[in-house]
């Protein structure tokens, strides 16, 4: 029986769909059959950032709507043969679907699947009643700003009332040289305030710009958030891997020219 | 979005798809104001009509085909529910009521075009009768839907479907080709994962042969090789 784990923020541009997509490519490098579900009716993303826009045929609210059945409308991802995307609609609006059908959905694809990631959309309307009502935990993500973990503290109450067995915080796009000058929070900061376990922190790093953009997931690289992500499919998982030292090491030019930003 | 009712062109008509929980009074307000506003971009022509999304009964389906056809000016040929065995005896009515041979018609009607002037973004789609001419860009997360053919005099970034109805000599032509998808009857071709963009911009035109796709720059020849 697989686990239904929804990803979400309250606020957006904190990067769920990045986590998302990253979490999820993870646990499948990791041996997992994995499905990711986009329930951002209207403005979908998740297939742009795991670069699978061009084979969409069917989506969320054909299946929902019974045009076609479900294992139609899941993509196979192009590296990995145990993971799929179950991509959004674009052309409609979150009221094409309730949460009792996305439940009815997520129990079906429980029996195939060891992880379904939900990628909830921003706010706290409709899309997000979809996208909890057939989760069995949430990863709430934020980034280490004042409004972020404000909406993520809202999410977390919304959660708690919904009954949510298991809620994970991951502080996102986290600057080491920001926390050190004292001008930004801490991920200990964060997790103070919002008083549920931090399941992994990922620092702030260009290279996730490019690989959105290229539609290449970056879990599992040599980048530093491609090593956190990592580390938070572990954790996922169950294991227990220590939090990376995010202060380590500069770069040869840095060391050579000194503390410059 | 006002979802109650939908209107989608198929294969030899169009499917309304009704809301199961609107209530029968509000629902048939709701289908004579979509057909007054589509009125236009319906057109005339014959076709079939089938109902979707809710069980009606007889005397109710009578009363919405009277509404359609009071707002309207399709000729609707039948009624048929949404089985998939009942498109035999469907297109049989089609071509019963028109007095010239089915083909006739396909060609007839495909001849021809509908102007839109504008860039459909992302979440637009829009579906054509017959032929289809987009003055301006179709962008990723739009699609242009159409029985015939396709031409965009602007960029196709977002989807085309051209041959809806299975017209295999449907073809899309564009002054600049980056799509995310076009299909042509049944076949699907998708852009590469990693597309090599090259710099100077041409026009060309995907058609179907053999089976497959072909994006091929426009020339005399290739457009002497097309048939409407």
């Amino acid at each position: 029986m697989g686990e239904v784990i929804v990803v979400t923020s309250g606020k957006g541009g904190v990067g769920k769909t990045t986590t998302t997509a990253n979490v999820g490519t993870g646990l499948a490098k990791l041996d997992k059959k994995v499905v990711l579900i986009d329930t951002d009716i209207g403005l979908r993303n998740l297939d742009v950032v795991m670069g699978l826009e061009n084979r969409i045929v069917y989506n969320l609210v054909d299946v929902v709507e019974g045009n076609c059945r479900i294992k139609q409308a899941l993509i196979k991802d192009k590296r990995y043969n145990n993971l799929y995307l179950l991509p959004s609609a674009q052309t409609r609006d979150k009221s094409a679907v309730t949460p009792e059908q996305m439940k009815v959905l997520c129990d079906e694809l429980k029996n195939e699947f060891d992880y379904i990631i939900v990628d909830c959309p921003a706010g706290i309307e409709q899309g997000f009643k979809n996208a909890i009502a057939g989760a069995d935990r949430a990863l709430v993500v934020t980034t280490p700003e004042v409004s972020a973990v404000r909406d993520a503290d809202r999410i977390i109450g919304l959660l708690e009332a919904n009954e949510m067995k298991k809620i994970d915080l991951i502080v996102n796009r986290l600057r080491v040289d920001l926390v050190k000058s004292g001008d930004m929070m801490s991920s200990s900061d964060v997790e103070e305030i919002l008083a549920i376990n931090l399941i992994g922190v990922v620092p702030d790093d260009e290279n996730i710009v490019v690989s959105t953009n290229q539609g290449e997931p970056l879990v599992g690289s040599d980048a530093k958030a491609g090593i956190a992500y990592m580390n938070i499919c572990k954790r996922i998982m169950g294991e227990d891997v220590p939090f990376m030292d995010l202060t380590a090491k500069k770069g040869f030019f840095s060391k050579l020219f000194g503390k410059k930003n | 979005m006002d979802n109650t009712v939908t209107i989608k062109g198929y294969s030899h008509g169009i499917t309304v798809i009704l809301n199961p929980d609107t209530d029968y009074e509000t629902l048939k307000q709701k289908v004579a104001v979509k057909f007054r506003e589509s009125a236009k971009f319906l057109g005339n022509t014959q076709m079939a009509l089938r109902f979707e999304g809710r069980k009606l009964s007889g005397e109710e389906q009578i009363e919405l085909l009277n509404i359609i056809t009071r707002e309207c000016n399709l000729n609707i040929v039948c009624i048929a529910c949404d089985d998939e065995t009942e498109d035999g005896l469907f297109v049989r009515a089609l071509e019963k009521a028109d007095l010239s041979p089915s083909d006739q018609t396909v060609s007839k009607t495909l001849q021809n075009a509908r102007f839109y002037k504008g860039n459909l973004r992302s979440g637009m789609e829009m579906t054509f009768e017959e032929n289809a001419l987009i003055i301006g860009d179709v962008n990723p997360g739009a699609s242009v839907n159409a029985n015939g053919s396709i031409i965009i005099l602007g960029s196709l970034k977002g989807n085309a479907v051209a041959g809806m109805g299975g017209n295999e000599n449907a073809f899309v032509l564009a002054l600049d080709m980056a799509p995310v998808q076009i299909r042509i009857a049944q076949t699907i071709a998708r852009s590469p994962d990693h597309p090599a963009r090259s710099e100077s911009k041409e026009a060309q035109i995907a058609f179907l042969e053999d089976g497959a796709i072909y994006i091929e720059p426009v020339s005399k020849k290739v457009l002497s090789e097309r048939t409407i």
